[in-house]
């Protein structure tokens, strides 16, 4: 469904010198400066797969995204997106595709969200009775009959990601490209948002490619990782593997004090003491530590997400594996 | 750059007016407020003209009548860019700078047709009455002509509109260059005031950068030249080329400009 090959995006920035005088001397003889926002990315995209697209500010997803969605023209390299190419602007590429930025919205400020749905399905020649119904469906999906009538101002954040969500959806596209859509929101309603992309996913078949700052939107949504870092590929698997590869250590907890485990490599973290092991010798340290503190209350856990991802970016390697 | 015209459907056309209208009745208080701004801005443009022919009878071969004709012709000009050019383009300046345009170039439209319809400045229709009446009092004065005349009059006038429309959409696709262009819109502003006077009274030069480079002109001195019946057959069909070259030339860099949209990262 999605073909990426040596895919590459510069940007050309402006250098000013700080103060007046670089201000003023950037007037007559302006310095620019190459920012390779994403190079030479190659991955692939199988029809009806979820995908995380995980980097730090300013890795390039956002880019990435846009160049796919047809928005950014890539510097060099090829995309193809369900047989198109993306920057030719094909209107049926573009009946196929949606867009979701967390950070941005579609929807008409001023108007009640169900104007924003109505130019939509004019824009995407959306016959009345289906989109009726596509509205019916995403709008139970997502519980949100009292919202339609409320000028878009008067929602609350996460109100009015579900009216962006409807809005991005109503002409039921194939693939999605979700920037950030859960960015800003509470947590009960960032559970309803991945509940209903999963949801989504799964009666449609459509691609779901996205970004996201929440690792527990990676966990929950998208058993396929992307990783990039200052524009390069860095990972391309499942997360399993890669907590198994970059981390294959497990955290052994003890909630209390014991001095006396402090020689089997136990380190005091709080009120009670932590050791890092391979993950194959966790049970012989459980057995020596029961052996030496028999009553002791004792946990054992995988490294989390956040900190699985920072290694391969602090680390750099790139790795394939899918 | 798709250049289908198949995305061109009227039934977008009525989506965003509806819309854009919608949002405009949001502001009803500033509706009635533009209701003064228009009646002045009306004033505005007669007074010198008065105050001009008070002095001197004849200029450049026009008398009061036929430079009042050009004046009306004027104001409905100003109500064209006061409520849809401006209000469409200028947000594109603003589009480009914030990257709120991204979600109007994913939509299967033309993305011409979507940046240059989604807005309405209901106010302007103030100065679309002011005009009509102006143009409505000068014909009063100077007698109707026939059937003939008025539809060169409205062919012109149209293809007026068109080649201004160009040239401001060619101002606003520099901005997906250098992103700021506020003064240069500004500057084209106070250049296309030049319209308000018909063209004859300027100098050969400026005559000719009025009629084709600005053709501000077109939109006002060649209406009322075709309903006082003064101009020739190919000023007209020169007026016309001219609307249809702008227009292709506009449409031209706008997709190239587009290419060059860099967005803004979120």
């Amino acid at each position: 469904m999605i073909e990426v090959a040596g895919l590459c995006k510069t940007y050309r920035v402006p250098v000013r010198t700080p103060g007046l005088g670089g201000a003023f001397r950037s007037l007559f003889s302006r310095e620019v400066k190459e920012v390779h926002a994403v190079s030479d990315l190659h991955f692939r995209i199988a029809a009806g797969e979820r995908v995380g697209f995980l980097g730090p500010n300013g890795a390039g997803k956002t880019t990435t995204l846009k160049m796919l969605s047809g928005l950014l023209y890539p510097t060099s390299g090829t995309l193809k997106v369900g047989g198109f190419v993306p920057q030719e602007r094909h209107p049926s590429f573009l009946q196929q595709i949606t867009l979701v930025m967390g950070q941005k919205q579609q929807l008409l400020w001023d108007l009640p969200a169900i104007e924003s749905f109505e130019l939509n399905r004019a824009m995407y020649g959306v016959e009345l009775a289906e989109f009726r119904r596509t509205l019916d469906e995403l709008v139970a999906m997502l519980r949100a009959e009292p919202l339609l009538q409320k000028p878009v101002r008067n929602l609350s954040l996460g109100e009015r990601m579900k009216c962006e969500l409807i809005a991005a959806l109503v002409h039921r596209p194939s693939v999605l490209f979700l920037d950030e859509p859960t960015i800003g929101l509470d947590v009960e309603m960032q559970v309803q948002v991945r509940q209903f992309i999963a949801e989504h996913n799964r009666s449609t078949g459509a691609t779901v490619l996205l970004t996201s700052h929440y690792m527990q939107d990676i966990a929950a949504l998208t058993p396929r990782l992307l990783i990039i870092d200052q524009g390069r590929l860095r990972y391309d698997g499942d997360l399993e593997a890669l907590s198994r590869e970059v981390a294959p250590e497990r955290r052994v907890v003890i909630r209390s004090m014991v001095p006396q485990l402090l020689p089997l490599g136990f380190l005091p973290q709080g009120d009670g003491m932590v050791a890092t092991v391979p993950a194959g010798e966790t049970n012989a340290l459980i057995q020596r530590t029961l052996a030496v503190a028999p009553l002791v209350e004792l946990g054992v856990e995988v490294p989390p997400l956040e900190e699985i991802i920072g290694r391969v970016f602090r680390e750099g390697r790139p790795r394939s594996e899918a | 750059m798709s250049r289908k015209l198949g995305a061109f459907r009227l039934e977008v056309v009525a989506a965003l007016v509806r819309v854009s209208l919608l949002t405009a009745m949001q502001y009803r208080a500033s509706f009635l407020a533009e209701f003064v701004v228009g009646l002045l801005s009306a004033f505005g443009v007669a007074v010198p003209l008065f105050l001009v022919y008070a002095r001197v009878p004849v200029i450049a071969g026009w008398n009061l009548d036929g430079a009042l004709l050009v004046t009306g012709f004027f104001l409905l000009y100003n109500a064209f860019v006061a409520g849809l050019v401006e209000p469409n383009l200028g947000a594109v300046v603003d589009g480009v700078r914030s990257g709120e345009l991204d979600y109007l170039l994913v939509r299967p439209v033309d993305a011409q047709l979507v940046i240059s319809m989604r807005k309405v400045a209901p106010a302007a229709v103030w100065e679309l009455f002011a005009g009509l009446g102006v143009v409505g009092v000068a014909l009063s004065r100077v007698g109707v002509p026939g059937p003939g005349p008025v539809f060169v009059a409205v062919v012109l006038f149209v293809a007026g509109l068109v080649a201004t429309y160009g040239l401001w959409l060619l101002v606003i696709c520099t901005s997906f260059w250098f992103v700021r262009v506020d003064n240069l819109r500004y500057l084209l502003g106070a250049i296309t005031d030049a319209g308000r006077w018909p063209v004859s009274v300027y100098g050969r030069g400026l005559r000719l950068i009025l009629t084709t480079v600005i053709p501000v002109a077109l939109v006002s001195s060649y209406p009322a030249m075709a309903l006082l019946e003064r101009l020739d057959t190919d000023l007209a069909f020169g007026a016309v080329a001219t609307a249809l070259a702008s227009l292709a030339l506009s449409r031209w860099v706008l997709f190239r400009a587009l290419r060059n949209y860099a967005s803004a990262s979120s």
